[in-house]
């Protein structure tokens, strides 16, 4: 049975948020606690060091979700069901991140247990040069 | 890490070499704190239980960085252009684990020369806990 779902939300901005410059420092804390191996990633020089890919999920913004995202679709609580990241350019040392979020597709699935709905949120990363450093699709299952 | 394989010298079907681990609570916290993951779930068994889980999880991107690390292990000179993941299950600490993954399809183009892999992280007892795909790019 279809959930009649709202998707005015589809295409809203929730979050817009520039961070401190990257540093040297946070890459190899994220690459040793994310158990990298690769040199660049961790005993690089300054100058050389360029983040992992997946270093980007720690660039979190001040808002989650959009509000009122549980109110609109009448649904209690979100699980996380995946992550998809688009690299871009390279994050390295001093670059300045700002990652801009939007609710990309809210969709509904039907399963043995039932229906679900999935809500894909999209933030987008560039760089102090306006180039894609990375684009973040999370993809929560609600009911 | 092994020395890097050209385009030419991998094929469909070739694995990428797996690892086995077994993650702590401390390992676990300390990754969610570098990535900015503040959620109790992720710190302690205490905070994880009064949010209604059965323990201490693993946080998803966690999965993802360990499908990087996969791939950073088989080839060094490796540049990953896409990476996903599908969670299915939780992931606990203290849960012996394999990252494993295969080379499925090869594709060259203007921009570059490219590998496609499905990617799983599985429990000892055969759980495919995560799985994934990445695009890897390959020097020719």
């Amino acid at each position: 049975m279809s959930l009649n779902l709202d998707k005015s939300l589809i295409g809203s901005e929730f979050d817009h948020t520039e961070f401190p410059p990257v540093t040297a420092e946070h890459i190899r804390e994220y690459a040793a606690a994310a158990f990298e191996t690769n040199p660049r990633h961790l005993t690089a020089n300054d100058a050389e060091l360029v983040a992992p890919p997946t270093y980007v999920v720690s660039l979190r913004g001040r808002h989650f979700m959009p509000g009122n995202l549980l109110t609109v679709l009448n649904l209690r609580r979100g699980f996380d069901a995946g992550k998809d990241i688009e690299c871009g350019v390279p994050v390295r040392v001093g670059d300045v991140l700002t990652a801009t979020s939007t609710v990309h597709d809210i969709y509904e699935k039907t399963g043995r247990s039932g229906s679900m709905v999935f809500v894909v949120l999209r933030t987008k990363i560039t760089n102090q040069r306006g180039e894609s450093a990375a684009v973040i699709d999370q993809k929560l299952m609600m009911r | 890490m092994t020395n890097p394989a050209a385009f030419e010298d991998v094929d469909v079907g070739d694995e990428l070499p797996p690892f086995h681990l077994t993650l702590t609570p401390e390992q676990v916290k300390r990754y969610a704190e570098a990535a900015n993951m503040p959620g109790g779930r992720f710190m302690s068994d205490e905070l994880a239980k009064a949010e209604g889980l059965p323990g201490q999880i693993v946080p998803g991107n966690f999965s993802l960085a360990l499908f990087s690390r996969l791939i950073t292990d088989w080839n060094a000179a490796a540049t990953v252009e896409r990476l996903s993941a599908t969670f299915r299950g939780l992931v606990h600490p203290g849960v012996p684990l394999i990252v494993s993954g295969v080379i499925t399809e090869k594709h060259a183009s203007d921009r570059g020369d490219f590998i496609e892999c499905d990617l799983v992280v599985e429990s000892d007892a055969g759980d495919r806990l995560v799985t994934g795909t990445a695009t890897v790019q390959l020097r020719a």
